[in-house]
């Protein structure tokens, strides 16, 4: 009996080391929100769902895939677009938000319209100005697909594509986009230290934007009205949208700032630039309406040098590991 | 070791049991005509006429009831019933031997909770096309039709009533007598369509207040046979 027992125990203890190595908690962040329970990470699994995350067969013309709109280069973000492209050159009413973290998030979207890290695909997959296909024209392609046959058999020990396993896949895949190697998580694994301006815009954060970008996610995962004038083009009413409740209104989801040196521009409709636009905004543009965020009714007084420190701190949340991990690009 | 006896003792003992089936069938009726899709025309109270294009739609959480006391309870409970394929509106429950029951209980349409956990397979599988795609939520019951009769230009209907947020949450629980182990529930559009006016209303796509009052309607067209 004792021996099984050993074997037993061996057995468990080399299961947690594999999947720890999968994906990892640091030390200072909370608890994932992702229920890993009911999609346990593989290597076979996350291959497949990398493998699809760079697959233009989830387009309807085959031209589109994931990483369009996500490169790993920006933080999974696209720069340089304030409104996302999809097919046919198809213009998007929002700025694609940056992928990493993605275990700790609760909602999906500007507006959170999305519940579940696996039903976030749907959404591109079936958008007319996005990728303009379905779920079951996308598993179609994949059964038809000698390679994706193989991908499955090998993930699930089926080779037959279903919706599940694809959205399941890709979450794997977007699961194990981890950022905690910037210079912020080293220093808060004492590994490093800010210089005197870096502390300084430290401080200031604290002060002045950690109520909803709160450590260590950078985002306090609520929905907020940051005080933007509204774009009368877009008429976007963001989270009010999903709820339909006016209290919601203007209100979208606090983004995390983690790589924000590489996932310009910025705000839902990509309407800022620079870093140093968005904090103008805070000091100076705040537009007053019934959902303002309460901290920002009376705005955010900082001066211009303050401003600079705040922003030499948020460029300690680059994390060059992350955006070059050879394991997040396409996979060859 | 003692203990490992007893548990393949139990295990030989439920195995052995014997299982009883019950048989329950959906039919989905407009008066006493059933719903043919595509082909057949069905009139309303109102004097329009109208076809069926899709129909289906969620029963779940299947339980069975002796004197309010439940007896069975079904595991993994949904059922996609679907007019278009004949086997998807057959339920099988099976049930120990011996166990008599006076009710029968089931919702119409899915739990909130299910509607929050991610991607599912069989027939939630997002392929169903029972899942909206723009935002999280699985659509309850689908009708599509046309009612050429309809004066405005665009004849086709389309109720898709689903979501399961608060205040919108269309899921509707569904009570029948029934002592039988062989019976058919069927659900009779024409009282549906009483309190449906197709002049004003043709299109429910998302989550609202109406959805929620079609399905209360919905759960009240139900009966056994």
């Amino acid at each position: 009996m004792r021996k099984y027992a050993i074997v037993f125990l061996c057995f468990f203890l080399f299961a947690f080391v594999i999947k720890e190595s999968l994906f990892t908690v640091p030390e200072y962040f909370p608890l994932p929100v992702y229920d890993f329970s009911k999609n346990p990470l593989t290597e076979n699994k996350i291959l497949l769902g990398r493998t699809l995350f760079y697959e233009p067969m989830l387009s309807k013309n085959n031209t589109i895939s994931c990483e369009s709109c996500h490169s790993p280069f920006s933080a999974f973000t696209h720069i340089d677009h304030t409104l996302s492209h999809g097919i046919h050159d198809s213009i998007g009413t929002r700025n694609s938000p940056t992928l990493m973290n993605l275990a700790w998030q609760k909602y999906f979207m500007w507006d959170g319209a999305v519940n579940n890290l696996d039903m976030q695909a749907l959404a591109p997959i079936s958008h007319p100005f996005e990728m303009g296909s379905s779920i079951n024209e996308v598993v179609e392609k994949l059964n038809a697909s000698e390679k994706y046959r193989k991908l499955f058999y090998n993930a699930y020990g089926d080779n037959t594509a279903t919706g599940e396993k694809t959205l399941k896949a890709i979450s794997q895949f977007m699961l194990t986009l981890v950022s905690a190697n910037s210079k912020y998580d080293k220093v808060m694994r004492k590994e490093s230290n800010f210089t005197e301006q870096e502390a300084n815009g430290y401080l200031l954060f604290k002060n002045n934007c950690a109520s909803c970008h709160t450590e260590p996610l950078f985002t306090n995962g609520n929905f907020e009205n940051n005080g933007l004038p509204m774009d009368l083009l877009l008429k976007d009413i963001g989270r009010m949208k999903v709820t339909s409740n006016k209290n919601d209104s203007l209100k979208f989801k606090v983004p995390s700032l983690r790589n924000i040196e590489y996932s310009y521009p910025y705000m839902h409709d990509g309407r800022f630039k620079k870093l140093s636009e968005v904090l103008n905004h805070y000091t100076n543009g705040i537009q007053p309406s019934k959902t303002l965020a309460t901290q920002l009714k009376h705005g955010i007084q900082l001066s211009s040098n303050e401003k600079v420190d705040i922003i030499t701190f948020l460029l300690t949340l680059s994390d060059k590991e992350f955006v070059f991990n050879p394991k997040f690009q396409y996979p060859k | 070791m003692n203990l490992l006896i007893l548990l393949h003792l139990f295990f030989l003992n439920s195995f052995s049991q014997k299982l009883e089936s019950v048989n329950i069938s959906f039919a989905v009726v407009f008066k006493n005509n059933p719903i043919v899709l595509h082909d057949s025309t069905y009139n309303l109270h109102d004097g329009n006429s109208i076809k069926f294009e899709t129909l289906k739609f969620y029963i779940s959480n299947i339980q069975l009831f002796q004197n309010e006391v439940a007896v069975y309870t079904e595991q993994n409970s949904f059922h996609l019933i679907d007019v278009s394929d004949a086997s998807s509106q057959n339920v099988f429950l099976k049930l120990a031997n011996g166990i008599s029951f006076n009710k029968i209980k089931f919702n119409l349409g899915i739990d909130s909770t299910t509607n929050v956990g991610g991607a599912m397979g069989g027939d939630l599988d997002p392929t169903k096309g029972m899942y909206w795609t723009w935002q999280s939520g699985y659509i309850n019951f689908k009708m599509e039709g046309i009612c050429n009769t309809c004066t405005d230009s665009k004849k086709n209907f389309e109720f898709h009533l689903g979501g399961y947020q608060y205040p919108f949450n269309p899921l509707q629980k569904v009570e029948l007598k029934t002592t039988a182990n062989s019976f058919k529930i069927i659900l009779d559009l024409n009282k549906f369509f009483a309190i449906v006016d197709l002049e004003k209303q043709k299109h429910i796509m998302s989550p609202c207040a109406d959805a929620v009052i079609l399905s209360q309607q919905l759960a009240k067209c139900f009966s056994i046979k």
